[in-house]
């Protein structure tokens, strides 16, 4: 092993060590929490592992949550990596979502599989050009893509909303929604009566192949180098307004399909609310992850099991799942800040350390 | 177009711009301290949820007011630690802010009164007309109407916009929160504490912000609906920006939005769908954003330290 992978094995060991410390500071500050409110610390937890972990409705209904927040969590992650910090991902699931609906829809002379990868793509486009416009927005006209990313996330989730009340509802249909999609371009389900498809698999063939692009390819060195500083990328001849339009893209392309996968996996239509907030909820898996694309399938399946294990409990007796909620929130701020754990834990050991060294040292003086 | 459309437009404009107004002030400070607002929507949303707790358990609104102002604060305070002392990038440590604030809204509706989505209805505010005390405000000519059909918050906004903005612009501590936004290490060379401004600036944020939720919360609805700041805090950064991140700037411009924002309650039932009009608030912040990032005139020195 030389001297560069020998680094990277121990980078890679303190990411995860950091994440890991964040959780578990979060899960306690959670569990502090749902004790204030008259719950049992232990219960609640115990009940929430067994239920997404002890059976295998909760296993796959844990897998099935995971897969909406590892598209978007993946593409938060896509983002962050060239310092973009994507709050359009909501609007783009949605334009996603969208246009995969009106694919499946509309579009029926394509064969079984075919058409539900061309669907599939479409919920990719749509998202993509999202992310196209929000990245113009930015290199064209400075605009922080924070900001175009919220307001386009309550443009387009009203625009689909009066699309879905209006010109695409059909006659019949109570509630707001659009006609179901073609049979042909639903995703098959991995598991019966279980909303787990195949676009978990894509999902994590994708976390797999954006980790190649990010490490072994010209285009991930650049997007990374501009990431890390982009003044000096600039300096180096590394078109920094590029790498940000891509990443954009990249990454509402991402979240499109996941509202791809929402809508071809789960509601087979486009209904009025296809996500609970998924968007946001990338912030912390991606968080969780050290923004890495790898580390993304495995915090998006630990936050599905905590989500999943909630409802699974929820539906016995009354646990606060928002609680869930408090703990993502509280993984972002703790990776963000690790010192925020780390400082007092020195603090404590300085003092410690000090008190023992007290009476040596005044041993020393008195020697003296 | 008759007169009580107009009449109407006028009330409402009025009515809806006071959240931003309010948090557009707080963005004023935050900015002019050298730290880009990001976490308003998260102290906005905290200070909307503890204001229906403060007036839930007391039953007195004001009590409301205070723990929204005081839920605010520490909400900002968390914002000022993450990007001032522990130097994390505004952008990434508001947006943690920000999943906070919403996190606590849903998780005190589910602690406190056991449901979801939204709270019971607590004591709030009324109109100035139907206030015992500020009634004969409503019987002053020409304003009158207008101002009766307001709440007591506007004639605190008003005071805010006009205390923030002397603050900002002829007291010394305005200069120096100035000078540390554009431009830390000098502000640090001549002795000033850039760290405690930055805080000030960040804690006067949460304030206001806390105050403009209590009023999304305590005087347009009676209750805590999730989801109820819907971009405010975002939109008051935009309008901060329009405003040059100045009190008096910011909250003119604030009129705008809610100009926008109460078209859809004045057109209510109106042909156009109402999905359509209650995008228009947004497709205006977004087009001022896009158009206005480049030409505005903020602090120079936003997001930077005096020992980096």
């Amino acid at each position: 092993m030389n001297e560069h992978s020998r680094k990277r094995v121990s980078d890679g060991v303190m990411m995860f060590g950091r994440s890991a410390l964040a959780l578990l500071v979060a899960l306690l500050i959670g569990g502090v929490v749902i004790s204030l409110g008259g719950y049992s610390f232990v219960e609640v937890y115990t009940a929430i592992f067994k239920g997404s972990l002890g059976t295998s409705r909760g296993m796959l209904l844990s897998l099935a949550t995971a897969t909406p927040l590892m598209f978007t969590g993946l593409g938060f992650a896509i983002g962050i990596k060239v310092g973009i910090v994507n709050t359009g991902l909501e609007g783009q699931l949605y334009m996603g979502g969208l246009t995969a609906a009106l694919v499946g829809i509309y579009v029926d002379f394509l064969p079984g599989p075919t058409h539900a990868a061309v669907t599939m793509l479409a919920g990719a486009i749509g998202g993509g050009a999202v992310g196209l416009l929000m990245g113009w927005f930015r290199t064209r006209f400075g605009a922080p893509e924070v900001i175009t990313g919220i307001m386009l996330n309550s443009i387009i989730t009203y625009f689909t909303g009066y699309l879905v009340n209006g010109p695409l509802k059909p006659a019949e249909a109570a509630s707001p929604q659009t006609a179901p999609i073609l049979k042909s371009a639903e995703l098959s389900r991995l598991a019966s009566k279980s909303q787990l498809t195949t676009a978990l698999i894509v999902c994590v063939i994708l976390c797999i192949l954006i980790y190649l692009l990010q490490r072994r390819t010209i285009w991930g060195f650049k997007m990374t180098a501009v990431g890390m500083n982009p003044l000096a990328a600039k300096v180096a001849g590394i078109n920094g307004s590029q790498m940000y339009l891509a990443a954009l893209v990249l990454s509402g392309a991402m979240a499109g399909l996941g509202g791809a996968a929402l809508v071809q996996g789960v509601f087979k239509r486009f209904v009025d609310i296809i996500s609970n907030g998924y968007g946001f909820q990338g912030i912390p898996v991606s968080a969780l992850a050290a923004h890495n694309p790898l580390g993304v399938i495995f915090a998006a399946i630990l936050f599905g099991v905590l989500k999943a294990g909630a409802t699974m409990v929820n539906q016995s007796t009354t646990i606060p799942f928002e609680f869930v909620d408090m703990v993502q929130a509280l993984v972002v701020v703790f990776v963000a800040a690790p010192s925020i754990i780390l400082s007092p834990i020195q603090k404590i050991r300085s003092f410690i350390k000090k008190k023992d060294s007290g009476p040596a040292a005044a041993g020393q003086g008195g020697a003296a | 177009m008759n007169n009580d459309i107009i009449l109407a437009i006028i009330t409402s404009t009025l009515r809806l711009s006071v959240p931003v107004m309010l948090a557009a002030v707080g963005c004023s400070f935050s900015t002019r301290a050298g730290v880009t607002a990001f976490g308003c929507e998260g102290m906005m949303a905290a200070g909307a949820i503890f204001a229906v707790i403060g007036s839930d358990f007391t039953g007195s609104k004001w009590i409301g007011v205070l723990l929204a102002v005081l839920a605010g604060m520490l909400v900002s305070s968390l914002h000022a630690v993450l990007h001032v002392k522990y130097k994390v990038n505004a952008t990434l440590s508001g947006m943690s802010v920000n999943l906070l604030g919403a996190a606590l809204g849903a998780l005190a509706l589910k602690l406190v009164w056991k449901v979801s989505g939204m709270s019971p209805e607590v004591a709030a505010f009324s109109k100035i007309a139907a206030t015992p005390s500020l009634s004969w405000m409503a019987r002053i000519p020409v304003i009158g109407y207008v101002l009766g059909e307001q709440s007591l918050f506007f004639l605190i906004t008003i005071v805010v916009v006009i205390v923030g903005w002397v603050f900002l612009y002829k007291t010394t501590f305005g200069l120096r929160m100035r000078m540390v936004g554009e431009n830390p290490v000098a502000a640090n060379t001549v002795g000033i504490n850039t760290v405690r401004y930055k805080y000030m600036g960040v804690l006067v944020c949460g304030l206001l912000s806390g105050l403009a939720g209590a009023f999304l919360s305590l005087v347009g609805m009676n209750r805590y609906i999730m989801g109820m700041t819907a971009g405010r805090g975002y939109v008051a950064m935009v309008i901060n920006n329009l405003g040059a991140s100045n009190p008096i700037g910011s909250a003119l411009s604030a009129l705008f939005f809610g100009f926008f924002d109460c078209l859809q309650f004045v057109f209510q039932g109106v042909r156009t769908p109402s999905q359509i009009l209650m995008m228009l608030p947004y497709v205006f912040t977004l087009i001022i954003c896009v158009g206005n990032t480049k030409r505005s005139k903020g602090p120079a020195g936003v997001g930077q330290h005096f020992d980096s």
